[in-house]
């Protein structure tokens, strides 16, 4: 079986690394092929993820501004006819009264801290290939 | 009482100890049958760092230990008790909350309301924009939704004015909680703010972060400069605040264990990092041709308290002998401050949960009552909601009234070192004190600081130590209330704290104005002599200092920075 690509990115310049690290590191050790990119712009990540023909979009938010980077993310992906081609998925320090409002703002799932990696995974292997992707 | 009988004492005394081990000792055979066979709860108790530990400790287990050699008294060498002879029955610790958010006027507000409920020091936390060194008008995507969202702007000295008008700056200590790619700019501007208030910089007291393991290993910011600039940078504040003695009364660094810890590794860990990057200092300012003493008496440190709570009472006990030991038997500086490990203590950040976060404050207050009674010198104490955003008002202040919980009602402060003799947390700091000294020399082996962090060696260490906590989590070893134990499956989201929303406009336009009204003919040749300084590596702070009171923004002189020295490519991955 084909294994599930993924692509993290922390959008903005905040520098709280941990989270999209072990993320990272959870979603290799479960045997996907996953591309930390590091800080990048929103533009050159969807170009990426087209390059590298990903799955998954995952990026980390601890800097309060989980909302414009999302609105940012499917802005752009709109732009490009691109909206169903990638599973987004969103983490960090963003509070349970936000997660609703970043599913309208086009998250697919939103991850708060205290998250076991393992519903990450399992969210990730239950929705990679569903309807329009 | 004459010299004989005071030895026919002693040997009395002696006897009667040792006769007093054996009893002990048998007594010990006799309850050891009791538990044969007896089942416990888990198959080992270790404590976080990884100590087996004992189900009882006794006199058999502090034997060995000196007590003048090993504890001694409180302001007396190795310090165990605590650095100061009557410690918090003469005063108690600083009241220190880190704080800032949205714009400096709103930071400077919630400053005054916390001065009023009784915080006894400031420090600020500043945005991402700040930490990083990169001005609000940058044309980096979408910069301006991160402007006073993790912290204070301070892009300029205007910022910088408006955080501390009114504050009584001149009576008050404050932290400025900035790393080298910005300390020089950052401290400039405060002293430059204060002497416009008619406030000599050799009357300030207070603390500059300054510290170059946060920036690499604690956080890493955009577009980061290499570990050897950092440290360049970080010296250049020591020299420059005490050494050439600007600024005397100022911590020009505070070694952030705090922040390595918070990234998964332990406190044997911790404090060997933090020793470590002591003594990378230290090396470079005796290479720059200083004395010891010229700049020792102001290093001072910012630990964590988490979790294992006599664990973390041990860890900070053993921290003030190791400091002392290592200064006396590698540096011997004459002025006993140089070997007094002075600290501030964070609760632990890692350890709040989203999930039923007023638990947080159950949290908070025991692992601020480690801190107290591993005799701190100043401590911040979490708000309940920091899990998932910055702390509301009614948060906040609630987290000061933990620390004066302690203060005013539990009678911890009246004995100094109240855990002290007690024969677990004597072991546990003795075992802790060996731990910490091997790991130390495993990363003096791996070549030190900036070695270990240009190859790599400090990010394999902290992502192994962070996986094994994840993977303990995960599987239930380690219990977290809310998280993997006492889950509530549906709860209602508390309301999140916001920040300002025009606090871009607000601080763009601030600092548009301010480049309307400078002289900028005179700012870009002192940009100049910066490069040139940035070549020689000479003291970069006389040069940054005159630019920050001629209204040069913190971005124009990081970038200089990056210009010149260029940037580094992170191992992050290990």
């Amino acid at each position: 079986m084909k294994k599930i690509r993924v692509l993290l990115f922390k959008p903005g310049i905040d520098g709280h690394w941990r989270g999209i690290l072990t993320v990272s590191r959870a979603l290799t050790e479960a045997g996907m092929e996953v591309i930390f990119e590091g800080f990048k712009s929103v533009d050159t990540i969807v170009e990426a993820a087209f390059q590298e023909d990903v799955d998954v979009i995952g990026y980390s938010v601890h800097s309060g501004a989980h909302h414009e980077w999302t609105r940012r993310l499917s802005q752009t992906l709109d732009e490009k006819g691109a909206r169903d081609s990638f599973l987004i998925i969103v983490g960090g320090a963003i509070p349970h009264a936000d997660h609703e409002a970043l599913k309208q703002e086009g998250a697919d799932a939103v991850f708060s801290p205290g998250t076991n990696t393992k519903d990450i995974v399992r969210f990730i292997e239950e929705n990679v290939g569903g309807a329009g992707r | 009482m004459d010299r004989r009988s005071n030895a026919s004492v002693f040997m009395e005394w002696s006897t009667e100890m040792s006769d007093d081990a054996r009893k002990i000792s048998e007594e010990q055979e006799k309850w050891l049958l009791q538990l044969e066979g007896v089942k416990e709860r888990k198959e080992a108790f270790v404590s976080d760092a990884g100590i087996p530990l004992k189900p009882l400790y006794t006199p058999l287990d502090v034997g060995d230990i000196d007590y003048v050699e090993e504890d001694g008294f409180p302001g007396m060498p190795p310090y165990t008790r605590g650095v100061y002879p009557n410690m918090y029955r003469g005063r108690l610790w600083t009241i220190r909350m880190f704080s800032g958010f949205g714009t400096p006027e709103e930071t400077n507000q919630r400053w005054k309301m916390l001065y009023d409920h009784g915080e006894t020091g400031f420090s600020s936390a500043v945005d991402s924009l700040t930490f990083a060194g990169v001005d609000p008008d940058d044309p980096i995507e979408w910069l301006e939704s991160e402007v006073g969202k993790e912290g204070v702007p301070l892009y300029s000295i205007r910022g910088m004015e408006a955080m501390v008008e009114g504050i009584p700056i001149d009576e008050v200590s404050v932290a400025l909680v900035v790393e080298p790619e910005t300390s020089a700019a950052i401290t400039s501007m405060y002293f430059n703010v204060a002497e416009k208030r008619g406030i000599p910089k050799s009357q300030l007291r207070g603390t500059t972060q300054n510290d170059i393991l946060t920036m690499t290993i604690g956080y890493v910011p955009w577009h980061p400069l290499k570990p050897q600039d950092l440290l360049k940078l970080a010296c250049d504040l020591i020299e420059y605040c005490t050494a050439m003695g600007e600024a005397p009364k100022w911590n020009p660094v505070n070694f952030t264990t705090y922040n390595y810890r918070e990234g998964g590794i332990d406190a044997v860990q911790e404090i060997a990092f933090g020793l470590a990057n002591a003594v990378a200092h230290i090396d470079e300012m005796l290479r720059r041709g200083w004395k010891i003493d010229d700049f020792a008496f102001r290093l001072a440190f910012h630990l964590a308290a988490q979790r294992d709570f006599f664990e973390e009472v041990a860890k900070y006990r053993a921290a003030r002998k190791l400091w002392y030991r290592l200064m006396t038997e590698r540096y011997n500086p004459q002025q006993p401050v140089s070997k007094q490990f002075r600290f501030h203590v964070q609760t632990a950040g890692s350890s709040l949960t989203a999930q039923q976060p007023t638990v947080n404050i159950i949290r908070t207050a025991y692992q601020a009552l480690e801190a107290v009674l591993g005799g701190c010198q100043s401590l911040h104490t979490n708000s309940f909601d920091e899990a998932v955003c910055l702390p509301a008002e009614e948060s906040v202040l609630l987290a000061v009234r933990t620390q004066q919980v302690i203060r005013e009602e539990t009678g911890v402060t009246d004995v100094i070192d109240p855990l002290g003799g007690s024969y677990y947390v004597e072991a546990l700091t003795e075992e802790l004190e060996h731990r910490i000294w091997e790991y130390f020399l495993e990363i003096e082996e791996a070549g030190g600081i900036v070695a270990a962090l240009n190859s790599g060696w400090l990010y394999r260490e902290m992502n192994k130590a962070f996986d094994k906590r994840r993977k303990a989590v995960e599987s239930g070893e380690e219990k977290v209330i809310g998280v993997n134990t006492c889950v509530v499956d549906e709860e209602e989201p508390c309301p999140p704290f916001r920040t300002n929303p025009d606090a871009a406009r607000i601080e763009i336009e601030r600092l548009e104005k301010l480049r309307q009204e400078r002289d900028n003919q005179k700012v870009a040749g002192l940009l100049d002599e910066l490069k040139r300084v940035c070549e020689t590596r000479e003291n970069v702070l006389p040069v940054v200092s005159r630019l920050t009171a001629e209204g040069a923004s913190v971005g124009e002189i990081t970038n200089t920075f990056r210009e010149m020295w260029g940037l580094w490519d992170c191992p992050m991955m290990g």
